[in-house]
């Protein structure tokens, strides 16, 4: 069941995650289909509503008792979409593992870190204490937090916010697994620290031939730590594509704004940052056509009307749902109109 | 008086950011959709019944009622009697009517009850008023007196007063009254507190209002929501212990009320024997007080969302 | 430091205004010369029963102010000279009658407050795993009805269905029994105290642990591959007990006061009773060791919340 390096590890295909509310059906994962490679880095990119939270606890089975999944999920070869919390505990800090948003929050507050981190690994590896110990302190080493010995007899609070979510890398990677999910890993964390907490993921992924699947609203943050791109709006694939190529290339309209809406260093300080006007969709009574086209600056009426499938674009593993993508003559056109009404600001959304 | 403890802020972190994505729109929805702002049949049945022993209660003596006092003896038959056309309860060991009985007993639990949560609304409100609005020295000779009251077995107290003076339905009302100033007292200052500081109450002492007004017109009514509220739950604690002081053998010397009526079927003989005597008081006083509290508890809840949505 | 010192201050401040509180309203409301010598108490009429009630009102230093009076029992009592017992036939010490009397409503407190938590903790785990279920639902339900059932209602209904209907219980409680079969015989008490309790624990437990298990760890803890159950005992359960940690200590304060209606019901000399019994005769010195005794109880056992709390919670050990 182990896969080699380079070989397919995780494939979705069609996988739908819905929520049964008092108000209908919430379609929070709304038929996503990629596939990833053992070794490689994805980087989930949408506003938060884009269902890119749901997705990746919808690949591991952490769903609230609310959410119907349909589609498949197969990791290492195996389907384990159907599989109940049981079966899939045994995957569960094994062979896939996850790191979250807010490191004080997920580490359990009243139980020392020491006993944090072994507890997968006496549960998954069957190790007694000692040699479990032993391992929690090289782990707590990979992870560069220094004095690693003392730091098992101490409670999160005790220790620095960059510092947790080190500890959370640490309890993620205790069994060695596969495939981690990193959800939002550095928003609650200082500027300079994120830096340090990506690279360090992105080190232990090359050295463990370790799948990672990074999930952001921040395109800035998987721009240099991911191999692939998958942007999601309205919990739907919007734009998928390997990084460089997307960068260089964008094609949706969307995949635009959210580019807009990270900081320059260029940018005077106290400039106002871009936002998207609008909210994001009603994932209850979704608009009819492109989910993005009422907060669309190009939208056209085909927009409104037609949802728009996933079209190959040029480069190789390129894919987007729009009609009037990036460079299209409509968009041009209607480019052209809005910088003369002075609407938007006129920069090519150049990253480099 | 209840079991009031404030429950921790609602920590949703999963769950609003499972919300946030699983539909972005959830967050925004218009407020009558998200929070439902009904009290729930349940309280209107509770309502209903605490209207209907209050009507039967008050018109007792003009209501189509059999003598309480009286002894319906049935020729070769000894007492007590089971429920039956004629006495729909059955009667006592006296061959007393006994659904009379509940009702007249009725007048005088709920009479204790209800002076007993008035005094308490009225003197613990405005103790807990001036705690909350002044604070200070204020604060802390009240709310010291409070913990005094509270920190000792308030049934100790009622006894220790009941028993030294004459047991009318004056005293032991007032001694429910005393007893129910401190924990009222407390609420309305926890209350007081958390509006003394909002916009309309330093608007209204900027624009130069005297404290006396700035409570009674500012202050006041918002305290008198919440503490409806406990008016209820409070009625049915003082209920509840001219019951405990009816086994005490210390309740209201005339009359009959619930926990005296409890008390005469609850030997184990009459229990084996004749249980209705016992069990007939249990349920009505037990479906009154389930009513206070249900009523009270939703009452409670409704209202906090309010003050949330301000 | 500073903080127990300010906790002991107010903890004083507490028994001697209640002492005040307990005393004052004695003395005022009642005659204890009366009690002491019944009806003789208002024969002035002869020589000798004036001596009498000289006599006697000296022996009890009933003819000084009341100040007098409370500080000559207060520093007698502190020395732990609980004084003797007002009666015709002879002067027992108060310490007798409650080193006879206080095991036995100890042993009820206990017991009630032991069948509270082994019910509470097991069902609150059960219905938050389970919340907004119908049987959830249910057992909320259930708990709302224990709370309105009041204590004596309860004890006629336990005592008819435990131990008439159903011959499971003695109904006479002999403290001279061997310990084991006094302690059947303090089930049915000890269910009537219990029962309410464990219904506002569960209520309160419940509660907390749905919140605790919307919290981020316990999604790390699933994410581990822990086991439902290990979520729930060795996650969830521990963060949130704090709130029903302080109602245990507020409950136990509750429980004393049924206690005085439940011994009375199921008729069990213990302190209760004592208590009542004292106030009736109007027996200062007894209701004062007791009421004394119950107010200490009580600040002992808030004492007791505080340090399980730091106990528990490492964050609030550090401060």
């Amino acid at each position: 069941m182990r896969v080699e390096a380079g070989a397919v590890l995780l494939e979705l295909d069609d996988l739908k995650t819905h929520f049964k509310t008092e108000r209908g059906l919430v379609r929070a994962v709304d038929g996503v289909t990629l596939k990833l490679r053992r070794g490689e880095s994805l980087g989930v990119v949408g506003e938060s509503g884009s269902g890119k939270t749901v997705l990746s606890r919808s690949i591991m089975g952490l769903l609230p008792s609310t959410a119907v999944r349909h589609g498949s999920v197969r990791f290492a070869g195996q389907e384990i979409q159907g599989m109940s919390s049981k079966q899939m505990r045994h995957l569960w800090g094994a062979e896939m593992s996850m790191v979250f948003q807010n490191p004080l929050n997920s580490l359990n507050p009243l139980m020392k870190i020491g006993k944090q981190i072994v507890e997968p690994l006496k549960l998954h590896l069957g190790m007694d204490k000692d040699n479990a110990r032993a391992t929690a302190v090289q782990l707590l080493r990979d992870v560069r937090i220094p004095e690693a010995e003392r730091r098992l007899n101490q409670y999160p609070h005790e220790l620095s916010g960059g510092m947790r979510q080190r500890v959370m890398i640490a309890i993620a990677l205790a069994c060695g697994p596969t495939l981690l999910f990193a959800d939002e890993p550095t928003t609650a964390l200082d500027v300079t620290v994120q830096a340090q907490i990506l690279d360090l993921i992105n080190e232990q992924r090359r050295d463990r031939d370790m799948s990672v699947i990074l999930v952001t609203h921040d395109l800035g943050v998987v721009a240099g730590h991911t191999d692939q791109i998958a942007v999601m709006y309205g919990g739907k694939l919007v734009e998928y594509a390997p990084t460089k190529i997307l960068f260089a290339d964008m094609k949706m309209p969307y995949t635009k704004s959210l580019m807009r809406s990270i900081p320059k260093m260029a940018d005077p300080s106290h400039s106002r940052l871009a936002t998207i006007p609008g909210r994001p969709p009603d994932l209850v009574n979704p608009p009819k056509g492109c989910n993005f086209a009422p907060r669309c600056a190009y939208a056209q009426d085909r927009c409104h009307v037609e949802e728009p499938p996933l079209t190959e674009a040029k480069d190789a593993g390129h894919v987007f749902a729009c009609w009037y993508p990036v460079g299209s003559p409509e968009f041009e056109r209607k480019d052209a109109e809005l910088q003369e009404q002075g609407i938007m600001p006129a920069d090519s959304a150049a990253v480099s | 008086m209840s079991d009031g403890v404030g429950v921790g802020p609602v920590g949703v972190e999963m769950a609003a950011g499972m919300e946030a994505s699983a539909g972005g729109a959830v967050v925004g929805l218009s407020q009558d959709e998200t929070t439902k702002r009904t009290l729930g049949i349940g309280f209107w049945i509770s309502i209903t019944w605490i209207t209907v022993i209050v009507l039967a209660a008050a018109l007792a003596p003009w209501l189509p009622l059999k003598d309480p006092d009286s002894n319906f003896i049935a020729a070769g038959e000894r007492p007590p009697y089971s429920p039956n056309g004629t006495h729909w309860f059955g009667t006592d060991q006296d061959a007393r009517d006994l659904f009379s009985r509940t009702i007249w007993g009725a007048r005088i639990s709920l009479t204790v009850g209800f002076v007993a949560i008035a005094c308490g609304m009225v003197f613990g409100g405005l103790l807990g008023m001036i705690a909350g609005y002044f604070r200070g020295w204020w604060d802390r000779v009240i709310s010291f007196v409070f913990v005094v009251f509270l920190s000792f077995p308030a049934l100790v107290l009622a006894i220790l007063i009941t028993a030294l003076l004459e047991r009318s339905l004056r005293t032991i009302s007032i001694t429910l009254g005393i007893l129910s100033i401190a924990p009222v007292g407390r609420v309305a200052r926890a209350t007081t507190i958390s509006f003394a500081d909002r916009e309309f109450v330093l608007a209204a002492r900027t624009l130069g209002a005297s404290h006396r007004r700035i409570m009674i017109k500012e202050l006041l009514p918002n305290v008198l929501i919440p503490m409806g509220a406990l008016a209820l739950l409070g009625m049915a604690v003082a209920v509840v212990a001219e019951g405990g002081l009816a086994f005490l053998g210390l309740s209201v010397e005339k009359g009959s009320t619930w926990g005296k009526m409890i008390l005469t079927g609850a030997g184990s003989r009459d229990l084996q024997k004749a249980p209705w005597i016992a069990f007939a008081p249990i349920i009505v006083l037990f479906l009154t007080v389930l009513s206070l509290n249900f009523a009270g508890d939703r009452l409670r809840s409704y209202f906090d969302v309010r003050e949330t949505a301000l | 430091m500073r903080y127990w010192l300010q906790r002991l201050g107010a903890a004083l401040a507490l028994l001697l205004a209640v002492s005040m509180l307990t005393f004052g309203a004695m003395n005022l409301l009642g005659d204890p010369l009366f009690n002491i010598l019944g009806p003789a108490a208002s024969d002035t009429s002869t020589e000798e029963g004036r001596q009498i009630i000289a006599d006697a009102k000296a022996e009890y230093n009933l003819d000084e102010p009341l100040p007098v009076r409370y500080v000559k029992w207060g520093s007698a009592f502190v020395t732990g000279d609980f004084g003797v017992q007002f009666s015709v036939d002879g002067q027992p010490p108060v310490a007798d009658l409650i080193k006879e009397r206080l095991p036995r409503t100890l042993m009820l407190l206990i017991m009630a407050q032991l069948i509270a938590v082994t019910l509470a903790i097991p069902w609150a785990l059960w219905s938050a795993s389970r919340a907004d279920s119908v049987v959830d639902k249910m057992s909320t339900a259930t708990t709302f009805l224990f709370i309105a059932l009041p204590n004596f209602a309860l004890a006629v209904l336990i005592k008819y269905v435990l131990s008439i209907k159903f011959e499971i219980f003695p109904l006479i409680f002999n403290a001279a029994d061997p310990f084991w079969t006094r302690v059947w015989q303090m089930v049915m008490p000890a269910l009537t105290l219990g029962l309410p309790a464990a219904a506002v624990y569960q209520r309160l437990l419940r509660t907390d642990l749905i919140t605790t298990l919307q919290e981020d760890f316990i999604l790390t803890a699933r994410a581990k591959g822990v086991s439902r159950r290990n979520v729930l005992f060795k996650h969830a359960l521990r963060p949130s007990l704090f709130s029903f940690i302080t109602i245990f200590g507020i409950t136990t304060g509750a429980l004393i006061g049924g206690a005085l209606v439940v011994e009375q019901v199921f008729i069990i000399p213990g302190l209760g009773s004592a208590i009542v019994e004292a106030i009736l005769r109007e027996d200062f010195p007894v209701v004062l060791a007791i009421v004394m005794l119950v107010t200490a109880a009580f600040v002992v056992i808030n004492v007791i919340v505080d340090l399980v709390y730091s106990l528990i919670d490492p964050r609030v050990r550090a401060s």
